[in-house]
């Protein structure tokens, strides 16, 4: 049965020919085709194609600018980062030291309160 | 005196990469039938087929100096038609075939031993199958090539070709009416 079944697909799925029209449009489009192609390369002249081994060999400008820029902005905003982490630094000092000197104030106030009472 | 045989395809090959006219219509007269049908089934409609035959053949013509035989020429055609073919059928949101029924393009060759419950199952078939499966049958069936070649072509495991070929057959033979089947049988067996 699988064979004949086959051999009956193989009948019924032999190619159809197509329309007369088809054939001319084909040959004659083909013909076009070739004759544009061999006109084309006589009259125009040789076009410099790049390849890809060019393109890579193109000096690329924007490359070691882009990174110049890249290390330029880096550089600035770690120093811009130094800068602020030094700022907070003295400030910090500056506070600790108008704590101590306010502190050392007061003791010296309490040793005098102290002092002046055991005089009396 | 001279032997003047005909040309063989390999030798058009060689005039039509010249760009010789009878060269290239020797080798659309030897392929424009594989390629169309190959399109219309897929397709089916015959302005897609005609669409895609011409597409195709254009490709070709451009194609022709590196093509280094006319069984080559065969191999290149049949890839980029049903690659092609599966290409603008996948992109179709629903392959609307069953729509285009009404103008009935003849998919089947009509010089056959007509046998249209053979001929409806079979369109029933081509239109229910995903495109791959379709391509797959038809390089079997239409184009007479194994399952190897089939492969090389679509670009598909020899296994997955096996395996639509095995599920169209069954549903092929699901589809059709069991008398139809004897009727098979019985001719055999005479």
């Amino acid at each position: 049965m699988s064979e004949d079944l086959e051999s009956k697909l193989r009948e019924a799925m032999r190619p159809v020919a197509p329309r007369r029209e088809l054939t001319d449009a084909l040959i004659s489009r083909l013909t076009e085709g070739r004759d544009g192609q061999e006109a084309s390369s006589a009259a125009a002249p040789p076009v410099t194609r790049v390849t890809p081994a060019r393109r890579l060999q193109r000096p690329v400008w924007w490359l070691p600018v882009g990174l110049a820029a890249s290390l330029l902005l880096a550089v600035g905003i770690q120093s811009l980062h130094e800068h602020d982490q030094r700022e907070k630094g003295l400030e910090a000092r500056r506070q600790v030291f108008e704590a101590l000197r306010v502190t050392n104030q007061k003791l010296d106030l309490v040793y005098r309160a102290v002092h002046d009472e055991s005089k009396s | 005196m001279k032997d003047s045989a005909p040309p063989t395809l390999d030798e058009w090959l060689v005039r039509a990469a010249a760009g010789d006219r009878a060269g290239l219509a020797a080798l659309v007269h030897a392929h424009q039938r594989a390629v169309y049908s190959l399109a219309l089934r897929m397709l089916g409609t015959r302005e897609a087929a005609e669409d895609l035959a011409q597409e195709v053949f254009m490709e070709l013509g451009g194609k022709l100096r590196s093509l280094e035989s006319n069984a080559h020429v065969s191999f290149w055609l049949r890839r980029v038609t049903t690659h092609r073919a599966i290409d603008q059928l996948r992109r179709r949101a629903r392959v609307e075939m069953t729509s285009l029924e009404a103008e009935e393009p003849v998919l089947f060759s009509p010089e056959d031993s007509h046998d249209p419950v053979l001929e409806r199952s079979l369109r029933t078939l081509l239109e229910d199958l995903t495109p791959p499966a379709r391509a797959v049958l038809l390089l079997r069936y239409q184009e007479d090539l194994d399952p190897v070649d089939i492969a090389k072509t679509l670009d598909m495991p020899v296994n997955t070709v096996k395996s639509h070929l095995k599920r169209s057959l069954d549903t092929l033979r699901q589809g059709m009416p069991a008398e139809t089947l004897d009727a098979h049988e019985k001719r055999r067996d005479e």
